[in-house]
């Protein structure tokens, strides 16, 4: 973890609960400006709720039941839906995955630009404009006059996500949240867009919750990292304590599925067998104890909390000790 | 078929266009040049992969090999037989021999169908199988992709992604093809799925002899399960080489480009490597540059390349590079 000592951004505790499961259990994290942290997990593992819960954006079905959401002094779940208006876009935003399900199509890129700025700020249309040609010059469009004023359908779907991120950034948030910011783009336009977030966070001290399934984005881009599993954190720790030493069977599992450049080719992959379990199969011990290749009895009764491994690095597994072992197995 | 150690796939000169033709008021649109005259051969149990970035006539090559979009020119050979020019009754007949799985399966099966009914419709469509021998081959199908005999009853939704993988996989195997066009079959999957989706092909490559013609944009996933790999850009091929001298030594400035854009599970090695950013987007197919169409984004260019398409050409390890300076 960060050893900053102001978080900017400090998630405690939340959980969220959907018909009585807890999709989202027990989750904290803290991110310092100018930091990343990178939020990992499959699909169904609470990661996209934790950061709908930030912005306020959580679904109706979906109720947060315990935990607190602070950006730095202001707690966030405490606002009014009418205060959190004020927040959303000026001192907290968020970036989707498609780009193009999230622009207007029927209005110039650069008024939607613009108004994302005029709601915060008192200025003209052309001032707002102006920023907007500005912003446009920032996140790497050339020729930004003419882009002003073009339709999303008429951009790239690398270009449409500068857009997002402009409108995102335009009022200088203080933290970004990016879901899947690049899994629609191609890996050479993802590169450019993972290469300008980590120039907007260096220049502008932007603090950034990057949700993703991709240990690639996350070993490009991210400081820290919670993975998460069925809701929970299974592991947190810093970016490169988590690759080199992973201390949850869950994490070296995935890390070992991904193909690398070593394996031989056409060899057996390693896989996590089974599925991860629905929010009614959610049981009392620890989420994963289903698939787990180090499972006991007690995992399977008692929920594991995070332990400390060093380092800030903490993961919640009964059976640290004996993750040598399962590293063997797996090379 | 003619020659049972044969190619499974010969593609001759192969151009798709589309556009270009006007209507009664309108006036001719421009001609999309979507895949414009590749050579490719596939071998019995081979596995080639097709990269480039969206736009670059992958998807259409995959369709026209299937015989879901005509060529304008070339000749494609499925199992020594000729696609281009077939009559119905011939195409059909030449069709089972090439399947497809897409990326998503959640759209590519039937909602409303049992997936016994899915995996069995070849098999009953072109009378291979009927009644209780129908029942058990699907069963057999079932089993070998990793499924259980009696899931053939449930519908798409009881299962999960990764299982729906498994029931196209199945399906696609059911008629025995020689050839399987898999377009970015895992990249819809979670990671830990899509390592047991890519171990299931492989095992079952090694059991049938099938080919794959894998179209990717994931290098890693690529360089895990190909024999071959080909580069595509805007419509051409621009790099061709086996899978060793590939990944060891990329030729070709765009495959160096995409190979450095693809980042690697490891901060390290990620943080470390050097970087190679293309600028710029893929340029239009209907506004192909002139001379080489990857000169407007390339760092080697020159004079000439702006003038003068580079031909695919051997080098000494075997590569074929499309490039003036690589």
């Amino acid at each position: 973890m960060s050893a900053d000592p102001i978080p900017l951004l400090s998630v405690e505790n939340l959980t969220i609960e959907i018909g009585g499961a807890s999709v989202v259990d027990d989750v904290s994290f803290h991110v310092a400006p100018g930091r990343v942290m990178a939020l990992v997990g499959e699909s169904g593992c609470g990661k996209s709720l934790t950061s709908y819960a930030i912005l306020g954006l959580l679904p109706d079905a979906a109720k947060r039941t315990g935990g607190r959401i602070r950006l730095h002094d202001l707690d966030l779940s405490a606002l009014s839906e009418r205060e959190f208006r004020k927040a959303r876009g000026k001192d907290i935003s968020i970036i989707f995955q498609e780009p193009s399900a999230s622009l207007d199509p029927l209005t110039t890129v650069g008024s939607q630009i613009a108004d994302a700025y005029r709601t915060h700020n008192k200025v003209s249309r052309a001032e707002a404009y102006d920023k907007a040609r500005q912003m446009l010059a920032d996140v790497g469009i050339p020729d930004p006059d003419r882009r002003l004023h073009q339709y999303p359908f008429e951009l790239s779907g690398g270009m449409c996500q500068r857009i997002m991120i402009s409108i995102a950034l335009i009022c200088s948030p203080r933290v970004l949240v990016a879901d899947e910011p690049t899994t629609a783009l191609d890996v050479t336009i993802q590169a450019q867009i993972l290469d300008l977030m980590k120039k907007l966070v260096s220049e502008r001290g932007t603090a950034i919750v990057l949700i993703t399934h991709d240990m690639g984005v996350v070993a490009d881009i991210a400081d820290d990292v919670a993975v998460m599993y069925a809701g929970r954190v299974a592991e947190i720790a810093g970016v490169h304590s988590l690759f080199a030493k992973p201390c949850h069977p869950y994490t070296a599992l995935l890390l070992a599925s991904v193909p690398t450049l070593d394996d031989a080719p056409k060899s057996d992959l390693a896989t996590i067998e089974g599925r991860v379990p629905t929010p009614d199969e959610f049981g009392e011990g620890c989420r994963f104890a289903s698939r787990c290749p180090l499972v006991t009895d007690k995992c399977r009764i008692e929920q594991p909390p995070l332990f400390d491994c060093g380092d800030g690095h903490r993961s919640a597994c009964w059976h640290i000790d004996r993750m040598p072992e399962l590293m063997e197995a797996a090379a | 078929m003619s020659d049972p150690n044969g190619p499974v796939l010969e593609l001759k000169d192969v151009a798709v266009h589309f556009g270009g033709r006007g209507g009664l008021f309108a006036s001719p649109g421009p001609v999309v040049k979507a895949v414009n005259g590749v050579d490719l051969t596939i071998g019995r149990g081979e596995t080639v992969a097709l990269v480039g970035e969206s736009g670059c006539g992958k998807s259409t090559l995959s369709n026209t090999i299937v015989g879901l979009q005509a060529p304008v020119s070339g000749s494609i050979r499925v199992a020594g037989e000729e696609v281009v020019g077939a009559d119905r009754r011939k195409l059909n007949d030449i069709r089972r021999h090439v399947q497809m799985i897409f990326q998503d399966p959640a759209l590519s099966l039937d909602p409303r169908s049992t997936i016994g009914a899915t995996v069995g419709e070849p098999l009953k469509v072109r009378g291979v199988a009927k009644g209780e021998a129908l029942k058990q081959r699907v069963g057999e199908l079932l089993t070998q992709v990793g499924l259980r005999a009696e899931h053939a009853d449930r519908y798409p939704h009881q299962f999960s992604g990764g299982q729906r993988q498994r029931v196209v996989i199945a399906r696609a195997l059911a008629l025995e093809p020689g050839l399987v066009i898999c377009d970015e079959p895992v990249s819809a999957l979670d990671v830990s799925v899509r390592a047991q989706i890519l171990n299931l092909l492989v095992a079952l490559q090694k059991r049938t002899g099938v080919s794959y013609l894998f179209v990717s944009h994931d290098l890693s996933v690529v360089r895990h399960i190909c024999d071959r790999v080909v580069v595509m850009y805007l419509g051409r091929f621009v790099e061709m080489a086996d899978r060793a001298t590939f990944f060891a030594n990329p030729k070709h400035p765009y495959t160096r480009a995409l190979m450095s854009a693809v980042p690697q599970a490891d901060p390290v090695v990620q943080r470390g490597k050097e970087r190679y950013v293309l600028s710029g987007e893929l340029p239009s197919p209907a506004n192909i540059p002139s001379g080489c169409a990857f000169h407007t984004r390339c760092p080697l260019a020159t004079e000439i390349c702006s003038q003068v398409r580079p031909e695919l050409t051997p080098r000494p390890d075997g590569a074929l590079v499309a490039c003036h300076h690589a």
